[in-house]
């Protein structure tokens, strides 16, 4: 079993690129989604017909991290002038019929940001005659100011690792398969259990490397909040990349070829993302929520999201330790059954 | 080990690729399985070695029945395509199958040597095999059947792509083998290298047309060709399915 393992690490490590992509191409992605769903430091531009609105509004307005254009003498309707501006992120009228009318080009992070200018710029200028005009919003995990990628980026964490590491273990398997290296190493007095443990635990050390690195990358590096223990998080994400070795084992029994397995990914591979936590699974309809006991990934990405969100223990955590270790052991059972394809001992 | 095959047959999505086999081979014989592409060569040696199981009949090797893991320990298998890793070094290829094996790592290094300069490939053995060349491939993997001084080796066309020359070191080596005392079984479907052996066997669509020493089955051929037996076989054939 040993000299099993042994062998697939000597494979890797011979194999630059297949370990680059182990272990960077994680990282590389999760930078990349940093810069993406970061906190943007974006000014809105927004106008507005100054003559039109009141004057404590305006200077409200002014004096909020925003820039203003003035276009009281346009004559152009909001939409037309959106159209024929496109620096410009929103434009806010106000009629005494029907109050503000905020138009803006399409729904997105800058219309969001200026959205958010407007309001509380309406809330500032409107809570000193009325209190509660000013709204505080607080959470009980995270806060206001959290960007999309701290508050999504233990999602994010969870899918690349099993993504990567689920890649390379089912196409190695299956290439094994291929070569008719598997059937010759049926041939020799080994164990079927043997294969699928030295297998697992060959690939295991470096999906374990690249799951530590993934987390202290994202905790030291990318600053992503983490409330608990960063070792929790770690311990979860080795265990998410050992079943996805597994898993990948497993889709490999089902190819015939590494295009076969590439097929898979759609299928096996997106709905869990689905699953992992981007998506609240209580408002989906006809139980299909109720799926996600299926996908290591749910369990996975729950017990981070445990961990690094709302600060949870090894008490917060463990059944989903539980489950992702009774799943890696069922797919390490059927993969066994499934050599007897090979060899019926 | 006497190799005892009794009334074996195999069959495939019903379609039966193995036919009532029975032949027995001695100790230290070379026997090669004769016969064209398709007529159940590799289907017999996957039967022998246990990685398929009968339908119905027995196989003894002395007297285990197959399948049985011990005793893949005493059995080097050769299959036809050449099912070694890529992106290991030759050396560590045979590393590799002597751990499968469990044999010890300084007894392992020093068979590695043996068996490396045996298939004379002892000055590439750092390199890695997806540069090596078809014929040492072949006899890469040769070495990997032999890691384990098995006493009974089973090849699947081991000399199959290979050159006049190469071959004839090959065809050498087994009979060094043989005179150590390993049973030796090549399927081939070249012709030529019956003469090599001490006997074979002759199969045609899964059924065994002639097992004999090859001084017998020469004398029994009339044009003293191999050749010549397939095609009776083949006519034989055709006409029993027309009297059907």
């Amino acid at each position: 079993m040993l000299s099993l393992a042994k062998r697939v690490i000597q494979q890797i490590i011979g194999d630059k690129r297949t370990l680059a992509l182990i272990i960077f191409a994680p990282l590389l992605l999760l930078t990349l989604l940093y810069f993406l769903l970061g906190n943007t430091t974006y000014t809105p531009t927004i106008a507005i017909k100054e003559n039109a609105l009141s004057p404590a509004f305006v200077s409200q307005l002014k004096s909020e991290d925003v820039k203003i254009v003035d276009i009281s003498s346009s004559n152009e309707n909001a939409n037309d002038y959106l159209k024929n501006h496109k620096d410009v992120d929103a434009v806010l009228e106000v009629s005494k019929l029907t109050g503000a009318n905020i138009t803006m080009f399409e729904s997105s992070v800058k219309s969001g940001k200026a959205m958010e200018v407007i309001q509380t710029a309406i809330q500032n200028t409107a809570k000193n005659i009325i209190p509660i005009a000013k709204v505080n919003i607080n959470y009980v995990y995270g806060n206001t100011n959290d960007s999309t990628f701290s508050s999504l980026g233990f999602v994010f964490l969870g899918i690349l690792s099993f993504f990567f590491v689920f890649i390379i273990s089912g196409m190695a398997l299956v290439r094994e398969r291929s070569s008719g290296t598997l059937e010759r190493l049926l041939m020799t007095p080994i164990r079927r259990r043997q294969v699928i443990l030295g297998y697992s635990v060959g690939y295991s050390v470096f999906a374990v490397i690249q799951a530590i690195l993934i987390v202290l990358y994202c905790i030291y590096v990318l600053k992503i909040h983490c409330e608990g223990n960063a070792l929790w998080v770690i311990l979860v994400m080795v265990l998410m990349a050992i079943s996805a070795v597994v898993f990948g084992a497993m889709i490999s029994i089902f190819s015939h070829s590494e295009f076969q397995v590439v097929q898979f990914i759609p299928i096996v591979l997106v709905p869990q993302i689905f699953f992992s936590g981007l998506i609240p699974l209580d408002t989906i309809p006809y139980y299909l929520g109720n799926l996600c006991y299926i996908t290591p990934v749910y369990y996975g990405c729950t017990a981070i999201k445990r961990v690094m969100v709302e600060g949870g223990g090894f008490c917060d955590i463990w059944m989903f330790i539980v489950a992702l270790l009774a799943y890696t052991f069922i797919l390490c059972v059927l993969n066994t059954l499934a050599l007897k394809k090979y060899r019926k001992l | 080990m006497e190799i005892k095959v009794e009334k074996v047959c195999k069959s495939f999505d019903k379609k039966p690729v193995i036919h009532d086999l029975t032949f027995t081979i001695d100790s230290g014989e070379i026997v090669c399985l004769l016969g064209p592409s398709g007529s159940g060569k590799t289907t017999t040696i996957r039967l022998l070695i246990g990685a398929i199981a009968a339908d119905s009949g027995t196989i003894c090797f002395g007297d285990i029945i197959v399948p049985n893991i011990k005793l893949l320990n005493k059995i080097g298998f050769m299959p036809q395509n050449d099912a070694l890793y890529d992106d290991l070094s030759g050396e560590d290829n045979l590393k590799f199958f002597a751990g499968l094996y469990g044999i010890k790592k300084d007894k392992s290094e020093k068979r590695i040597s043996e068996v490396l300069k045996l298939v004379e490939l002892t000055n590439d053995r750092k390199k890695y095999v997806r540069n090596y060349s078809g014929g040492m491939k072949k006899r890469l993997s040769l070495a990997a059947a032999l890691i384990h001084e098995p006493d009974v080796l089973l090849l699947d066309e081991p000399t199959s792509g290979i050159d006049p020359v190469l071959r004839r070191t090959i065809w050498d080596q087994f009979k060094n083998l043989k005179n150590q005392g390993t049973t030796i079984i090549v399927s081939t479907h070249v012709m030529d290298e019956v003469s090599e052996c001490d006997k074979a066997a002759l199969i045609y669509n899964g059924i065994l047309i002639h097992f004999d020493d090859i001084q017998q089955l020469f004398a029994k051929a009339e044009n003293g060709k191999v050749e010549e037996l397939f095609l009776k076989a083949a006519k034989e054939q055709e006409e029993g399915a027309a009297i059907c």
